[in-house]
């Protein structure tokens, strides 16, 4: 971005922060645009959207009969899986499996937030520890690369673990808590799929010194085609088909299921949080919070204005972020002065490393139809 | 403080947590750094930390892993694995660590723990006995270093070490190690019957009942537990958990 040149939206509070950002002769971004034209038809938060889901319940349940779970849940112990978490069990009626990945990150509240929910909703948990020893090395390498997309050895073990586990157990139907109320907006550019094996595998290479042995990963071939299409699982987020109010399912959960906020200092994911909250808008630039709140903006759950307001707070307490900088730097293995090179060293994107970028995008174009067609029969 | 201390057992192998079933079977449940700051949170009294692989393979402790555990740690520390020097004890000790725990080098070398008490107090030593069954019932001390059953009687070693100046007993049971199954009152009796010193039992603590059950029916002064505090329902999902404050002081009144 260059000086002289910022520009913010007017409708929403996305700005040039996100490189691919334009915006029309009204200064309304094409983040709105593509909400209004690709996201908004699709997405019915009313009763037609609940009678979708319930079909696609009794879907689930069908499919369910005689066994022990008839879907998988994805929880980290935040707020969107947790509400899942409940709706699916208490709501819906459903016999949810849920699943967590320990990527070595875990908070107290994280944990404690779990076992409340389990305990309350008499679920079954099952979890997979990542080995820390390569989650670090691999953590580490990421660093070193330079590229914006910290998140990825996280979100990578998390996604692979998950469908790794449901299609072993046989429970065709992943929920997970993703929704539109609070992410219809996310810029390309403030990240890379985490998905794409070969950027993991490039980057790893480049800057790794443990052997990954155990840390589990998903290809391509697996992600976009044998788990859909040879194993027929279906990927479902609830959450969309109701009026999904983050701030109203905190207070829920606080009061069912004795559910903390993680406020500032404490993350469910103690380096997501960091990484959020300091590394990324320190050294990149990037907020996050701009698209989360824009995505609250056009879900209408907050004005411009409100907003506004919300982004003129500090991102952390700086005195907790020099904390949680000394306990990351101790995590990975390396001094604090090191890590700080993390922050300063010349910036690099996933492009300067080998990728499956464009076999993505062919793939979108694919999917683009995919979507329509999975839409049509989920109708 | 509780007055009969609830301590969560750790095990190390190598950089890694582990929960073992009957000594076998580690099972690795994470980084030792994230379990200290969670169990930290939690405001837990106590902590133990093993380190089952040291002496196995003889060799000293990890100093730089227990370095970056001491820092983490608010609470008091007991460390044991691969303590067979007194330069060892010191060096734990200038980490930081308040009690180590001596466990197969007291069965090779009994004045071990007399000097080690002698010259760092009674209160730092905890001897650690770990009891398996032999093919005849009877308790008998077990090595872990040579997967072996002994044929020395716990309760006699037990009494020999305390009057070698050991300030605390660790008292494992392997055939409950990881069962989840309660602990085996009878041979924590057998041990509280005969010493003084304060006896923490361990291995097969499931639920709060289990604690009640070794401190009222064996006289333990403490208890101490490893998967009950990691391990949660039937898939034995790894969630590191503690007992509410209030829950535990009312039981163990
Ligand atoms: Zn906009």
């Amino acid at each position: 971005m260059e000086q002289g040149n910022y520009q913010i939206c007017s409708r929403c509070v996305m700005d040039t922060t996100a490189q691919e950002i334009t915006f029309d002769e009204n200064g309304v971004c094409s983040f709105c645009h593509f909400f209004d034209e690709k996201i908004k038809p699709d997405w019915h938060r009313d009763k037609s959207g609940y009678q979708k889901l319930q079909k696609i319940v009794k879907k689930i349940k069908d499919y369910g009969k005689n066994k022990e779970y008839d879907c998988i849940i994805g929880i980290s112990g935040g707020v969107d899986s947790s509400y899942l978490t409940y709706f699916a069990k208490k709501i819906l009626g459903l016999r949810p499996l849920v699943f967590h990945v320990d990527g070595g990150w875990n908070s107290e509240l994280a944990v404690k937030n779990i076992e409340n929910l389990i305990k309350k909703l008499d679920i079954d948990l099952f979890t997979y520890v990542v080995d820390w020893e390569e989650m670090r090395d691999l953590q580490l390498a990421f660093f070193k690369s330079g590229v914006a997309n910290q998140d990825v050895p996280q979100d990578h073990a998390f996604f692979a673990m998950l469908y790794k586990y449901a299609t072993q157990y046989n429970i065709k139907y992943v929920l997970t808590g993703g929704n539109l109320a609070t992410e219809s907006i996310l810029p390309a550019s403030w990240g890379y799929n985490a998905m794409d094996l070969k950027h993991l595998k490039a980057v790893h290479k480049c800057f790794g010194q443990v052997k990954l042995k155990t840390f589990p990963t998903v290809n391509f071939f697996q992600y976009y085609f044998y788990y859909p299409y040879i194993k027929g699982m279906v990927i479902v987020r609830p959450l969309n088909y109701i009026p999904y109010v983050k701030s109203e399912a905190m207070q829920f959960l606080e009061k069912e299921v004795g559910w903390r906020y993680y406020g500032c200092k404490h993350g469910e994911s103690r380096f997501t949080n960091f990484f959020q909250t300091y590394f990324l808008p320190v050294r990149f630039g990037y907020d996050k919070r701009k698209a989360h709140l824009s995505s609250l903006i056009l879900a209408g759950q907050m004005t411009r204005d409100e907003a506004l307001k919300e982004l003129q707070r500090p991102l952390c307490d700086e005195k907790a972020i020099e904390e949680e900088k000394i306990f990351v730097s101790k995590k990975l293995g390396i001094t604090v002065d090191k890590f700080e090179t993390f922050l300063t060293m010349p910036k690099k994107t996933f492009k300067d490393y080998p990728s499956n970028y464009r076999l993505l995008q062919l793939l979108r174009l694919i999917s683009d139809i995919k979507r329509q067609v999975r839409y049509k029969w989920l109708k | 403080m509780l007055k009969n201390r609830v301590i969560p057992c750790l095990l190390l192998q190598n950089q890694g947590l582990v929960k073992t079933i009957r000594f076998k079977e580690p099972k690795y449940v994470g980084d030792p750094i994230n379990a200290i700051r969670i169990f930290n949170e939690k405001e837990v009294d106590e902590l133990i930390f093993l380190d089952i692989i040291a002496s196995k393979v003889g060799r000293s402790p990890n100093f730089e892993i227990l370095q970056n555990i001491v820092g983490e740690c608010f609470m008091p520390l007991c460390y044991g694995g691969g303590i067979s020097r007194l330069e060892d004890i010191q060096k734990i000790f200038s980490l930081g660590v308040e009690k180590i725990s001596i466990n197969s080098f007291a069965l090779k070398n009994i004045d071990f723990i007399k000097q080690a008490s002698e010259i760092f107090g009674s209160q730092s030593i905890v001897v650690t006995i770990d009891v398996k069954k032999n093919f005849l019932e009877k308790y008998k001390v077990y090595d872990h270093t040579r997967n072996k059953i002994t044929d020395i009687d716990p309760v006699e070693f037990a009494i020999t070490t305390q009057e070698m100046g050991a300030g605390e007993i660790l008292l494992n049971s392997v055939d409950r190690d990881g069962t989840q199954g309660g602990y085996d009152i009878d041979l924590i009796t057998k041990i509280t019957n005969v010493l003084s010193i304060p006896v923490i039992a361990m291995g097969g603590a499931g639920k709060i009942d289990d604690f009640v059950d070794a401190v009222k029916k064996g006289n333990a002064s403490a208890v101490a537990a490893g998967s009950m505090f990691v391990f949660h329902g039937k898939h034995r999902a790894v969630l590191i958990t503690y007992p509410e404050y209030q829950e535990l002081e009312k039981r163990l009144v």
